[in-house]
């Protein structure tokens, strides 16, 4: 199997999945109407289930055999990214037309979120398959891992989220948008090279 | 009476030997090069600034604490790597200790830092904690690598995974470092110095304050690989008797 096909399947297979059980949907939708915050919260509610929900159902197993660990984890990645991207967009949405709030520069507000949605989902996956590896349902521990190592990322994103409703201009930004996309990328990076080992027994 | 033959720790989880003699010379350069430093700092004359006056001497302690808990990740980051790819348990136990005391080292750190910060910035508020970024940075990359302690006790018994799943953390922990220690604070209004328009060593910091600075940083490295090395040698040693203690017991 050719790893883009590959990475595709997980993804595809994570999303049927979804779509029939609507668990974590449903459980971040509720969470939708109040601060930045939840979307974290919601976010670690939703994605720890990635990697636990092949461990309670036994597919782990499947899923080593068939795929390469670099596929599960793009997949995995890629799954995570679509759903902070809807949660993200639906929360954005509703506050926008909640509070009235005028965005001073719709561009610049998209591209933070799209950073922070890719740096919460890089963080986030990796950490998942690390609880799920290290005890079944352990949802609290994902918590004590995961909202120390997203400060970074929390505070960068509250700051240009700031610039970007004050309609700042993206060079007026620019130190927040280097520091999400390194964040982003330090995140993920280390999750490609990390993976194998919480992957393979 | 046959007595059952000694059992010895196998190749993967015996740390390599040391040299007895030339451990010890570096270990008595380390007391005498702290030793020196820790005369420097008091009796060395320092330029006195107002409010600061002689508190500035803390700038031999509090600001080593960090390098010091920097080196220590890096050393225990390393030896986490190493785990992973030979899977030797020694290394393991090196990665946790190295960071065990670059976490006390940090301790240190935040404590020496607030302690300045009540007697200086915030002198006649009675402040001992005001957000500052900087602190408050320093103080949720300690809560990271307290999580890396919470998630090894959570795997207590499974010494193999453990060191996997663990280290995988601990690598992760310290990618993010540079960001909360230095990208970031760099970033927002601080009082402290390196903090933007603030240069961490400025015109009116007195030469004589590098002198003593420098080899403090050098003496404080020293003492962490003193205290880390010996948590090493006791680490195995426990595990040796253990070892023992169950063979004999049958």
């Amino acid at each position: 199997m050719n790893w883009i096909a590959g990475a595709w399947a997980v993804f595809r297979k994570d999303l049927q999945l979804e779509l029939r059980s609507r668990y974590a949907l449903s459980t971040l939708l509720l969470f939708v109407l109040s601060t930045t915050l939840v979307v974290l919260f919601a976010a670690a509610l939703g994605l720890g289930r990635a990697f636990v929900r092949e461990e309670e159902r036994g597919t782990v197993l499947l899923l080593r055999l068939h795929t390469r660990p670099s596929m599960v984890y793009a997949g995995k990645l890629l799954f995570n990214v679509l759903l902070i991207g809807v949660l993200t967009m639906v929360t954005a949405a509703a506050f926008g037309l909640l509070l009235g709030l005028p965005v001073g520069a719709p561009g610049l507000l998209a591209t933070v979120l799209a950073l922070g949605a890719l740096g919460l989902a890089g963080a986030t996956t990796l950490l998942a398959a690390l609880i799920a590896r290290a005890s079944t349902g352990g949802g609290a521990l994902l918590t004590v891992l995961l909202f120390p190592l997203l400060a970074p990322l929390l505070v960068s994103v509250v700051s240009a989220t700031q610039e970007a409703l004050a309609g700042a201009s993206f060079a007026a930004a620019g130190e927040e948008l280097l520091t999400l996309v390194g964040f982003a990328g330090v995140t993920i990076t280390a999750s490609v090279l990390l993976f194998d080992y919480v992957w393979e027994e | 009476m046959n007595t059952p033959a000694v059992p010895e720790l196998s190749e993967k989880e015996r740390p390599p030997q040391v040299h007895r003699r030339r451990y010890r010379w570096g270990r008595n350069a380390v007391v005498a090069w702290l030793t020196a430093v820790l005369l420097g700092a008091f009796l060395l004359d320092i330029p006195r600034i107002n409010i600061l006056e002689h508190t500035a001497r803390n700038l031999y302690f509090h600001v080593p604490m960090w390098f010091t808990m920097m080196a220590a990740f890096v050393v225990a980051a390393y030896h986490a790597g190493g785990f992973l790819r030979s899977g030797r348990l020694a290394r393991d136990t090196r990665a946790f200790e190295a960071a065990r005391v670059g976490t006390l080292f940090g301790l240190v750190g935040l404590v020496t830092g607030m302690v300045w910060a009540r007697f200086t910035w915030y002198r006649g508020t009675g402040l001992w904690w005001n957000f500052d970024p900087k602190q408050t940075m320093a103080a949720v990359q300690l809560l990271i690598f307290g999580a890396y302690f919470v998630l090894r006790s959570a795997l207590e018994g499974q010494p193999e995974k453990r060191g996997r799943i663990s280290g995988v953390y601990l690598l992760f922990a310290v990618a993010v470092m540079p960001f909360l220690l230095y990208v970031l604070p760099r970033q927002m209004e601080s009082l402290h110095p390196g903090a933007e328009g603030n240069p961490a060593f400025s015109d009116i910091t007195a030469p004589i304050m590098r002198v003593v600075f420098y080899p403090s940083v050098i003496g404080f490295i020293g003492l962490f690989w003193v205290l880390y090395t010996q948590r090493v040698r006791a680490a195995a040693l426990e595990m040796r008797a253990r070892l023992r203690d169950s063979a004999f017991r049958g």
